[in-house]
Formats: C-alpha cells, sequence, structure tokens
C-alpha cells in the first residue's frame, strides 16, 4: 500500500518534469564557460563599406589564428587556484604514463582556454505591449511578470512589466538578468553588480597585475553582449596596451579577445614589439597575417597579396605601411636577416629570460635593443 | 456506473488555479498552484504554477513568475483560476483584462480624488 503510494508520487513528480530541449544557445549561457559559437550579429556588418567581406571573430580562421598567437603554458594554465587546503596526492608513474598525463592535461588546457565570445553590444529593449490608462492608481509598484518555463532558452524568455500607470512593456536588459538571476540561478553570479567593478576598485586590481581574475569574475557576472562587460574588458586592454603588459594575459583565455581588441583598432605596434622582443616570430607572422584578414582594404593588406608576401616580407611590409615604431622593427627583422640560418621559427615556450642568454650566446653582441629607445 | 462512480477517488471536484499562501508573519508570499477543489488552501498540490510576492523589492517591484506552458494546459484541462490568480494573468497580459481590476483602480481613483478634496477643505478652513 504504502509502496504503491511511493509510486504513485514519483508518478506525479514525473509528469511534471519535461524534456528540457537545450539548443546551443541554452547550454551556451548555462554553461561556466561560454564556448564559441557563430554570431549572428556581426561587428561592422557582413560587408564592409566596399562589399568586401570582412573577417568577423567567430570566424574559423580568425580562431585558429588567436588559439596560436595564445599559446599554451602548460604552468600557466594549471596554475596553482585558491581552493581548500589538502595534502598533496603522489603517484608513481612510468615515462610513458607521465607523456600520456601530459598529452591529456594539454588537452584539458586547451579546452580551459577556450576564447569568450566577442559579440556587439545589445541594443535597449523598449517595447511597449499595452497601453491601459484605465488601470492607472490601480497599485504604486510595478508588477513583473517571468515565465517560468524550465525548457524556454533565457533568451527567449516573456519578461514583462505593468507600470503603475497602466503600461504593459517588456523588461529592460538589466530587469531581464536581475530577474533571470532570480528565478534561475546561476553559480558565481550576483542580483546586484559587486563593487569591484567600479572604475576605482578596477584599477586598484590591474595596478596589482590581477587582470586575469577581474575577467573570470566579470565572465561570471555579465552577459558577453552587456554594457558592463565591455566596458571591464575595454579597461583592462586598455590598460595593459598603455603599460605594455601583455605577459599577463599571454597563456590565458583573453588573449584572443585582446589581440582581437586591438588590431580591430589598428594598435598593433606594442604588441608586434614585444612579441618580436620575445623572440615569438611565428606569433608576429600570425598577428600580421589576421590584421590582413581583418582589414582587408589597407595598404599593407593591398600589398601583401599584390606581392605574395611570406615570412620576413610581411613584416616588412607591414612595418612600412601601417606601424609608428617601423625603426624597432626594421632593426628586429635584420638581426634575424643577419642570423641566418639560426632562425628557430617554432615559438620558443622558454622564459624571456632565457631567450635573451640564449642569443647572447649564440649572436654575440646583437642583443635585442631597447624598444623604448624609438 | 456506481460502484465504479463511488470508487472513483475525485468525484464531484474540480482542478482550481489559485494561490496558497506562505512566508512567515506579516510577511506573506503566494504560490500559484494547481490543486483539487476540495484539497486545504496550503495543502497537497497537483503542481506548482508559479509564485507571487505581495510586497514589493527595493525596485519598487512586485515579483510574479508563471509557468505559462503548465497553465496553459492545466486550463486545457478545464481547471478554474480564481479571481486574484485570473486578475494577476489579466495584468500579465496572458488573459484580457479582469473587469474587477478596472473597477478597483476607478474607485481608487475616485477615492484619491475626494481625499485631496477633503485635504483642501481643511487646508481652506484652517487658513480661515
Amino acid at each position: 500500500m504504502a509502496a504503491l503510494r511511493v509510486a504513485r508520487g514519483l508518478f506525479r513528480s514525473c509528469r511534471g518534469v519535461q524534456s528540457v530541449d537545450y539548443d546551443a544557445r541554452a547550454l551556451f549561457l548555462g554553461a561556466r564557460r561560454p564556448v564559441c559559437t557563430s554570431s549572428s550579429d556581426d561587428i561592422s556588418g557582413c560587408e564592409g563599406a566596399d562589399g568586401v567581406r570582412k573577417a568577423q571573430f567567430a570566424d574559423a580562421e580568425v580562431q585558429e589564428i588567436l588559439t596560436r598567437i595564445t599559446g599554451l603554458d602548460l604552468e600557466r594554465v594549471f596554475k596553482p587556484i585558491k581552493r581548500e587546503l589538502k595534502p598533496p596526492k603522489y603517484k608513481l608513474m612510468t615515462d610513458a604514463q607521465l607523456e600520456e598525463a601530459v598529452l591529456r592535461a594539454r588537452e584539458q588546457a586547451g579546452k580551459l582556454l577556450k576564447m569568450p565570445l566577442v559579440v556587439p553590444e545589445r541594443q535597449p529593449i523598449d517595447d511597449v505591449l499595452a497601453e491601459d490608462t484605465i488601470l492607472e492608481g490601480m497599485d504604486t509598484a510595478k508588477h513583473v511578470f517571468t515565465d517560468i518555463t524550465f525548457s524556454t532558452p533565457h533568451r527567449e524568455r516573456f519578461i514583462v512589466v505593468r507600470e503603475p500607470s497602466g503600461m504593459l512593456r517588456k523588461a529592460t536588459w538589466e530587469e531581464r538578468d536581475r530577474l533571470i538571476q532570480v528565478y534561475f540561478p546561476k553559480e558565481g553570479r550576483k542580483l546586484t553588480a559587486p563593487p569591484i567593478f567600479n572604475e576605482e576598485n578596477l584599477k586598484v586590481m590591474f595596478r596589482q597585475d590581477r587582470h586575469e581574475e577581474v575577467l573570470n569574475h566579470c565572465l561570471v557576472q555579465f552577459e558577453p553582449d552587456s554594457a558592463d562587460f565591455k566596458k571591464v574588458h575595454t579597461l583592462a586592454f586598455e590598460h595593459l596596451e598603455q603599460e605594455a603588459k601583455y605577459e599577463v594575459l599571454r597563456s590565458t583565455r583573453f588573449f584572443g579577445p585582446l589581440v582581437w581588441y586591438l588590431v580591430t583598432r589598428r594598435r598593433v605596434d606594442g604588441l608586434l614589439t614585444d612579441m618580436l622582443q620575445r623572440d615569438r616570430l611565428q606569433d608576429a607572422l600570425s598577428l600580421v597575417r589576421l590584421f590582413n584578414l581583418v582589414h582587408p582594404q589597407s595598404d599593407c593588406a593591398l600589398q601583401a597579396v599584390q606581392q605574395q608576401a611570406t615570412g620576413l616580407d610581411l613584416l616588412k611590409i607591414f612595418a612600412d605601411c601601417e606601424s609608428q615604431k617601423s625603426g624597432f622593427i626594421k632593426l628586429a627583422l635584420q638581426t634575424y636577416e643577419h642570423s641566418g640560418t639560426d632562425i628557430v621559427l617554432t615559438a620558443p615556450q622558454s622564459k624571456p629570460g632565457i631567450s635573451a642568454q640564449h642569443l647572447q650566446t649564440t649572436h654575440g653582441e646583437l642583443g635585442i635593443p631597447d624598444y623604448r629607445s624609438f | 456506473w456506481l460502484p465504479s462512480l463511488l470508487l472513483k477517488k475525485y468525484h464531484g471536484g474540480h482542478v482550481v488555479i489559485r494561490m496558497a499562501l506562505g512566508g512567515a508573519t506579516n510577511r506573506p508570499f503566494y504560490r500559484i498552484v494547481a490543486a483539487y477543489n476540495k484539497r486545504s488552501r496550503d495543502g497537497k498540490c497537483i503542481e506548482q504554477l508559479g509564485s507571487y510576492d505581495p510586497l514589493p523589492n527595493i525596485y519598487n517591484e512586485k515579483l510574479v513568475g508563471f509557468n505559462y506552458d503548465r497553465i496553459k494546459y492545466w486550463m486545457g484541462c478545464g481547471a478554474h483560476p480564481t479571481k486574484p490568480v485570473a486578475k494577476l494573468l489579466g495584468l500579465a497580459g496572458f488573459f484580457p483584462l479582469h473587469p474587477m481590476t478596472v473597477t478597483e483602480a476607478e474607485r481608487r481613483r475616485k477615492a484619491a480624488l475626494t481625499e485631496s478634496k477633503a485635504e483642501n477643505l481643511s487646508i481652506v478652513t484652517l487658513c480661515l
């Protein structure tokens, strides 16, 4: 008898559960780490003013270039995070097992380095559904109606507001985010933005070189197309560009968006010089190629296409046309040319101190000049 | 026929969509619930379809949540909504506006008008 009641109870509770239909967007919004999907809205339209197709952030080629530039520093990706203290675990492995473990760690690192989406900023919603002035004076407070159907994606949820004046309107983006957090709470997200995202506090964090923490927190707290998200990212990237501290974000998931930000605003010089200083020739070439993809109408790109340039010629063309620090880039290129066949075209994973030492021992006095003198 | 009718658990009852009161002292909170008619107000329900918080929050909003999909299902099964639920659904735009909402709004406006008139009169008499 009791078993029957339990079974009936179970059946009743099961009836309420619907088949959850996750589409890619719902998964993206529900998951902690948003994955790159092709964005339907473009930054500057699919075609530029001249009808030439501009590269977008979500293109396969662009993504590939950005992942290559980001690099895969295992030490950096698996840096110890603050967790509760546990005694360390030791494992005894053979060489083969160790290699396998390193391989799996690389794959995991690749997944952790998935870049967050860069999408155009969202347009404010101001849609009025009904103007019922006969309801005026009904109440002193607004009524906010949310659709709690579990299977609708958050973007398509109906959230309407009935004002005391009787107007029925759609909720604004901020109201939407807050209410979706109320009814479908996401881990780590607060209802109101924590004070770390105020300008002064952000500056304090940047001074301490904690950009990655702030950007991770921002990812969890805000939607990728919200104004706050864009503002925090802009401030972080501007600070990095001014201080030329690209190494802070080098092997993190935000390096791609940083590079994209600089490339779309044509301020690639600092990054390029930093890469050449650290002997990352391959990365520099990828950067220039990305620049040509994004700005296909610029002098640099047109000349490159004309001359079918590859390798150092690309960098020379770029130095001539676009950069303000052309002096330093040309000098660096000369050093590479003089060193001749000693160029290692795969970007070294070593720290900059070691590479400078290596350069001194193999190339004598041709050390790396200080680019700030130009 | 009769024996089978008598063996049916609920006969003569029907499903209603109503508000079940919860919360604490001086702090009401309603759950919008599909339940059998004869059940107690806060007792076992068939399904919870939403919630209603009658006290406004710091943004001066009264939060109401509706699971429209399931409400449509139960209305299709012949559930009767009660007056407050129908009013809320009318305000939400899901149902047409309830006539009592309009009447209440008119009454409040009239009351506010008479109150302001009385205030003016009292101010005038004070001045004189």
